[in-house]
């Protein structure tokens, strides 16, 4: 499939073509909340509109990374990859998209007003960059600056039917990205064609002064023969799942030679992938208080214990349980039992599927169940929620790239697969659904802004 | 009596320690941005010469240079903090096991380590305002193993410590921010927050007195936290403070493991050692000339470049002289050779001597030569005019060298012609 | 875990709960912790790893650089002749 950026840089655009856009993207954002804020008065003049999920910082945007204790928030200054989006030249910012309280989510609900599915609103965006993924499946020409700790980029992807592209971790710079969890956080892209996310991943990738952690330099392209399905991962997925991921190896069998491995650590994966993050998000969210930015609890006469208290009753269930969590793990007492054992077992992690992903790349669903309706997922139990991450996080603790990509329709919803390589290696994931582009159509029910 | 100490020390540095915010500024919040106010997004990026300097700090503290380096978050929540977790070091530090030098004795230093400080807390009435130029300031802090045993070693051990940083380009006297920990029995008392030396001092002494009297009582002492009241000079019992089980340290993962094996730092100048030496052969005891030089370098270059012409002694009187009649700036190597010429020939140095020479114009003193009669005289009168004087020579006849200072340098005489008849005349009073 | 723990958690982190999301977040966390505790089986002799990529060393010259937007910083909060205003102590 030919890149969209190309197609639509390259015709000609009516005078009013982004008023008519915003006005147009205005009207169906109140049926899927893909946006937290749509920019109105743009000056764009032929540039593909870009969105950013709304825990980046775009300077004079307010910015809450989808929690009311950030709302007010107007950042006085750019993300590095904001940055970079505008210098550019080719690209206009089109507004900020939801998202799951801090990214603490998979399915998009944990937020005031959830995104929807772009497919069929009664379904879940998915999560955490929920409104990336809608936005991206609402937009004819449009790619979104997503991010992803736990497969935050995979997940709302699959479900909306969009590449969802996430780099190795230091490959794009994190600077003025809202933290989750710092040694997890990877911010991506989500398009409709593997080309635009390639085109947009060269724009922000690359060293940053801003930030030391922003260290993988020189992208590989090595190809890889083998794909590797991971036996105690695909006995995860729902029997339904199953079939057509079992449909989907067949027609790659003709390309790859597709290999069943067994891979023992990854059974304990997500574990130590939850400890890490909550131990990190539990210090990252120690700093809302109510009263240096975002939202003023304002009373400056109580104490400030009390004071932060009070403030801090404004976070949602899920950031409560994971600063407490997070807490617990952390201290002094069990820190050796939790959290340095999930960084050893992180290590493991990281040497057993560096070896494998030397030979071949790793194939597997996205997500173990078929879309769920927002009102099942709601009765899910955190660690029944947590377990549907199976296949988002062995590539996400251990900082490897991945990518997903639409591979069938089922009743007329997306389904999505998810390929890993080695780190550094993401353009080889980009060639491969470059490839698969060619031999299969990705279907929209919206197109907002067709020229 | 056991006392142990965590000095915090603000480190030589342009920039804030993860940003390039000036680490020097008057008007409140003018020096801050994203990072140092711990704004959403932001990311810390460690400052190079905050790490060479801690490591001279490290150095000269002879302790084990560590070859890597990391931090932790340590998360506590105050509204002076405004990530509420600092950036700070604990087995990652700069540097540790060490030890300082005082009077034959060694007092162990357990660690080096680096770490921010938080934004400075202006009271005015009841609210709290808050200037964020303080914050992310690189600090040093300096931890010590409980190895001091009393008011004296304490002391002996700031000066040194003084003078080792003050070569190192920093300046205690300025700043100084310490922990005690004060355990007379088996139980240990901390004494959190004193800022100055002076104070300092004043807390331990507080607290080993209150410690010594419940002892006295038989009253048992707590195991707690107390903070210093510099106006009562009391120590008294603190808000509970957190232990590390509450700061749930964890590895800073928006730095990274930094490999500092062969960066370079500054050596240390060990004053105390520097003073013996030169002491030795000399008609000056060490500690004289370990006060001279223990907080002015200028001071020491001089002493190095003159010693092998002049006599050790009219060196540091020249210096001494010229810090109290030169002003605020460094003397010149000319200006004080020419004083030393003069102290070495015998001859008085005035305020208008030193600005004479400041200003370049030739300095030709001659004594005035009295007749005895003429002498008695000038003395009488200035005797009866300063009873005060006589009266507390009375009492303290050392203070005859003041009677002379004031008589010699008024009438330009030679303070030999003074003294003599000075002390005849006054046995008369 | 014991209502003492809890409550021990919930004052370190500065946290309240209603009664409704005390039961729901206690219990939650119970189960979650539980299920943590199947790593205690894995044996492992790994370091730690604190990032999943080789960071290598990179440190800031010390320059001074100002801000461009400091006016934006500060008007993100409460202001008082032109300090920042905070709870009291």
């Amino acid at each position: 499939m030919a890149s969209h950026i190309r197609e639509f840089l390259g015709h000609e655009k009516p005078s009013d073509y982004y008023s008519k856009l915003a006005e147009e993207l205005e009207r169906t954002n109140s049926e899927y909340h893909a946006f937290n804020v749509i920019k109105k008065d743009t000056e764009a003049k032929n540039q593909v509109p870009f969105s950013t999920k709304a825990n980046i910082c775009v300077k004079g945007v307010e910015t809450t990374a989808g929690s009311k204790m950030l709302r007010g928030y107007v950042p006085p200054f750019n993300a590095t990859v904001v940055e970079r989006m505008l210098k550019e030249g080719s690209f206009s910012f089109i507004g900020e998209t939801n998202m799951d309280e801090f990214g603490f989510g998979t399915f998009g609900i944990n937020t005031e007003v959830p995104a929807r599915n772009a497919f069929d609103s009664r379904y879940a965006a998915g999560g955490s960059s929920s409104g990336s993924a809608v936005a991206t499946a609402l937009l004819k020409y449009h790619v979104a600056i997503a991010e992803s700790t736990g497969g935050s980029i995979s997940t709302p992807a699959a479900l909306n039917g969009v590449v969802g592209f996430t780099p190795t971790y230091g490959a794009v710079s994190r600077y003025g990205l809202i933290d989750y969890a710092n040694s997890l956080d990877k911010i991506g892209i989500m398009a409709r064609s593997s080309d635009d996310a390639r085109g947009v991943f060269d724009v922000i990738r690359g060293r940053d002064n801003y930030d030391v952690t922003c260290a993988i330099e020189k992208i590989t392209n090595n190809k890889k023969g083998k794909l590797f399905v991971i036996e105690e991962l695909l006995e995860k997925a729902d029997p339904k799942i199953r079939s057509e991921f079992e449909r989907l190896l067949d027609k790659l069998g003709k390309e790859y030679e597709i290999k069943t491995i067994s891979m023992n650590i990854l059974s304990d994966a997500i574990e130590p992938y939850y400890i890490i993050a909550m131990a990190e998000a539990s210090t990252n969210l120690a700093k809302y208080n109510g009263y240096k930015y975002g939202f003023q609890y304002g009373e400056f006469n109580r104490r400030y214990n009390d004071f932060f208290t009070e403030a801090r009753s404004n976070f949602g269930m899920e950031a409560k349980r994971r600063i407490i969590l997070g807490t617990f793990i952390r201290s002094e007492s069990v820190k050796a039992r939790y959290y340095t054992k999930a960084l050893m077992i992180r290590q493991m992690i990281i040497n057993e599927m560096g070896k494998v992903l030397k030979d071949g790349f790793v194939i597997s669903p996205t997500l173990p169940i078929p879309t769920p309706k927002i009102a099942d997922v709601e009765k899910l139990t955190p660690v029944q929620n947590y377990a549907l991450d199976v296949f988002t996080i062995p590539p996400s603790i251990g900082g490897f790239p991945h990518l997903t990509f639409p591979y069938a329709y089922v009743n007329e919803m997306p389904i999505g697969a998810q390929i890993i390589t080695e780190q550094a290696n993401d353009y080889a994931l980009l060639d491969f659904s470059s490839k698969w582009e060619e031999s299969f159509q990705y279907k929209y029910k919206h197109n907002i802004g067709s020229l | 009596m056991k006392i142990g100490l965590e000095v915090h020390v603000a480190l030589p540095t342009k920039s804030k320690l993860f940003c390039s915010c000036s680490a020097e500024a008057e008007e409140p919040n003018t020096a801050i941005c994203p990072i140092c106010l711990g704004f959403p997004g932001s990311k810390p990026m460690l400052n190079e010469a905050a790490v060479t300097s801690a490591l001279g700090i490290a150095n000269a503290l002879h302790c084990k240079i560590n070859r890597n380096i990391s931090f932790v978050r340590k998360v506590y929540f105050y509204p002076d903090l405004p990530k509420c977790y600092q950036i700070t070091q604990t087995d990652g530090s700069v540097g540790g096991e060490g030890y300082l030098e005082i009077e034959g004795k060694k007092v162990r230093i357990r660690r080096v380590q680096i770490e921010e400080d938080p934004a400075q807390i202006v009271r005015e009435g009841l609210l709290t305002l808050l200037d964020f130029n303080r914050s992310g300031t690189p600090l040093v802090e300096i931890v010590t193993e409980p190895d001091i045993t009393s008011e004296e070693e304490l002391r002996s051990f700031i000066a040194n410590l003084r003078s080792i940083l003050y070569y190192l380009g920093v300046d205690i006297n300025k700043e100084i921010k310490a922990d005690l920990n004060i355990s007379l029995a088996d139980i240990r008392v901390e004494v959190k927050n004193v800022t100055g030396i002076k104070s300092l001092i004043e807390a331990t002494r507080f607290e080993i007195e209150r410690q010594t009297q419940l002892i006295k009582e038989g009253s048992p002492i707590a195991r707690e936290t107390r903070g210093y009241n510099e106006k009562s000079k009391l120590t008294e019992s603190l808000r509970e403070k957190e232990t590390d089980e509450e700061y749930g340290y964890i590895y800073e993962p928006d730095l990274t493991t930094f490999d500092i094996n062969g960066m370079g730092f500054r050596q240390a100048v060990y004053i105390g050692e520097i003073a013996e030496k030169l002491a030795q052969g000399s008609d000056l005891n060490p500690k004289t000339i370990r006060e001279i030089t223990m907080l002015d370098s200028r001071s020491l270059e001089l002493i190095n470049k003159f010693k092998a012409e002049y006599k050790l002694r009219s060196i540091v009187h020249a210096i001494e002289r010229y810090k109290k009649y030169g002003g605020e700036e460094a003397p010149s190597d000319d200006v004080i050779e020419k004083m030393t010429k003069l102290v070495e020939e015998d001859k008085i140095i005035t305020r208008e001597t030193v600005q004479d020479l400041k200003a370049g114009k030739q300095v030709a003193i001659e004594y005035s030569k009295l007749s005895g009669d003429q002498l008695d005289k000038l003395i009488r009168d200035f005797l009866d005019k300063n009873p005060k004087i006589v009266a507390e020579y009375k009492r303290n006849s050392k203070t005859i060298n003041l009677i002379i200072g004031k008589i010699t340098e008024k009438n330009g005489l030679h303070p030999k012609d003074v003294a003599k008849r000075v002390v005849e005349i006054l046995s008369g009073y | 875990m014991e209502d003492r723990e809890f409550d021990r958690l919930l004052k370190i982190a500065r946290l309240k709960l209603n009664d409704t999301e005390r039961k729901r977040i206690k219990s939650d966390i119970e189960e979650i912790i539980g299920y943590f505790d199947k790593i205690d089986v894995i044996s492992t002799h790994e370091r730690p790893a604190y990032q999943p990529i080789h960071v290598p060393t990179r440190l800031r010259k010390d320059e001074i650089a100002h801000f461009d937007d400091v006016d934006g910083l500060k008007r993100q909060s409460k202001l008082h002749n032109g300090y920042i205003l905070g709870p009291k102590l």
